[in-house]
């Protein structure tokens, strides 16, 4: 309990200075009932209570952030690998497992240099010797499948073979190229990648799958029956897919740009 | 649940899940219900070279006794099948000697060899004789005792030469 003065008394400006700093919260103590102003108002000083620390705890919004990062994402990467190589087969509807060509690996490698350049991606805060050896294999991970993903991108994007093939490969290459000499944000990267895979996939399994001709009998009958698809589609060497694969395409889009758009700069936890 | 938990878990299920992907994109099923078939074979695949990998690997008699009873009912096609199920791995120089047997007999003509069969049992025998170069057969149904012996067959039978229009070739006897 300390006494401080009344505001009545007089404090010299010297000893002022020399006050000891008191930590603690002003309570307001009457000493009975029936106040007597005459008597010197009593102010008492209660030691500050001090608050458990529980260890270790954390908001329940930071938890989480693990788990999104940690759990869903490489999920929604790895959907999105799994479904970038699938096609269903014209005559059967058999399933059919496209293994990516060597350029499909080029673009993702492409892609992921460009994350890190536009601050997609801060390279500090994914891998660093303060980080436990598990965390850091962790981030690894989810990168790995942020790779592989793009990967399956790429080829579920690229027209499987033909001149359309390599049409598609130079505009993807020139359009990442010139992506690696600019000033980007990371923001505007992601609306960019967008509208090209957007463009990529309308171009594909729209325009393209509608010059394809559907399977038919005999060549002969696929002439007088589709004399323009199956024009179009010997020129262009075009594949002939069931329709199902765009949807399943979509879903691959959709995934890997979700996945994207939950990707945080840095991993849980960091600054 | 802590966060190391959390990678922990993360990061097996992620393993688990890409190993599914790789393993379906190498296997390529074509349908959904062939999943569980694949699955089966690559099991028994993975067990095989497991038992290679630790000097345990056997072949299976009692398939190899279904190939030979097969091969001495000159049913060549299914005595080739128990033989390649019997030894998946193809390390058994006798099973292998007797899977090349098969390619010479079925393939043996009185008057014009099969090219092609006797192609396969040269191939073959090849592998025998990579296996174990002084193997020996104790079968007394087999003339041809040797790898050696059965090659020389084979590569006699791909030759043409003036000895083939021989009429009398027709008297020849399947060895």
């Amino acid at each position: 309990m300390f006494n401080v003065q009344s505001p009545e008394s007089k404090v010299e400006d010297d000893s002022f200075e020399n006050l000891q700093i008191i930590d603690g919260e002003l309570l307001e103590v009457s000493s009975s009932d029936n106040i007597d102003y005459s008597v010197e108002e009593q102010i008492e000083v209660a030691p500050r209570v001090e608050k458990q620390i529980v260890k270790d705890q954390k908001p329940k919004t930071e938890n989480q952030k693990f788990y999104l990062q940690y759990i869903l994402l490489p999920l929604i990467f790895l959907t999105a690998a799994l479904l970038g190589g699938l096609r269903l087969s014209a005559t059967d509807s058999a399933l059919i497992f496209l293994k990516p060509p060597l350029i499909c690996l080029i673009f993702a490698t492409i892609l992921l240099v460009l994350f890190f350049r536009s601050g997609l991606l801060k390279l500090e805060g994914w891998f660093s010797e303060s980080f436990s050896m598990l965390k850091n294999t962790a981030n690894v991970g989810i990168l790995l499948t942020l790779f592989f993903a793009s990967t399956q991108i790429f080829n579920s994007l690229l027209p499987e073979t033909g001149l359309p093939f390599w049409v598609f490969a130079f505009c993807f290459f020139w359009t990442l190229w010139n992506n690696l000499f600019v000033e980007f944000q990371g923001k505007r990267l992601l609306q960019s990648l967008g509208s090209v895979f957007a463009l990529a996939f309308v171009s594909k399994y729209l325009i393209l799958a509608y010059l394809t001709a559907p399977t038919s009998e005999s060549w002969w009958r696929g002439i007088l029956e589709n004399p323009t698809q199956e024009f179009f589609t010997l020129l262009f060497d075009l594949p002939r897919f069931a329709a199902g694969t765009g949807y399943i395409q979509f879903f691959a889009v959709i995934f890997y740009l979700l996945g994207l758009f939950l990707l945080p700069p840095v991993s849980a936890g960091e600054k | 649940m802590k966060e190391k938990h959390i990678q922990l878990i993360g990061v097996i299920i992620a393993g688990i899940y890409a190993v599914f992907i790789a393993w379906i994109y190498l296997v390529e099923p074509k349908s959904l219900t062939e999943v569980p078939t694949k699955a089966q074979t690559t099991f028994e695949n993975v067990t095989t070279k497991a038992q290679v990998i630790t000097n345990t690997y056997e072949v299976d008699q009692e398939k190899f006794n279904e190939g030979l009873a097969a091969f001495r009912k000159d049913n060549f096609i299914a005595a080739r099948d128990y033989f390649e199920r019997a030894d998946p791995e193809r390390r058994d120089a006798k099973t292998q000697f007797y899977f090349a047997y098969s390619f010479y007999r079925q393939g043996f003509g009185k008057v014009y060899n099969d090219n092609e069969l006797f192609k396969k049992g040269l191939e073959q025998v090849d592998k025998v004789i990579a296996l174990d170069k002084n193997f020996k057969t104790d079968d007394a149904d087999l003339q041809l005792k040797t790898p050696a012996e059965l090659k020389n067959e084979f590569e006699e039978g791909l030759k043409v030469t003036a000895e083939d229009f021989n009429p009398f070739k027709v008297l020849r006897q399947r060895k």
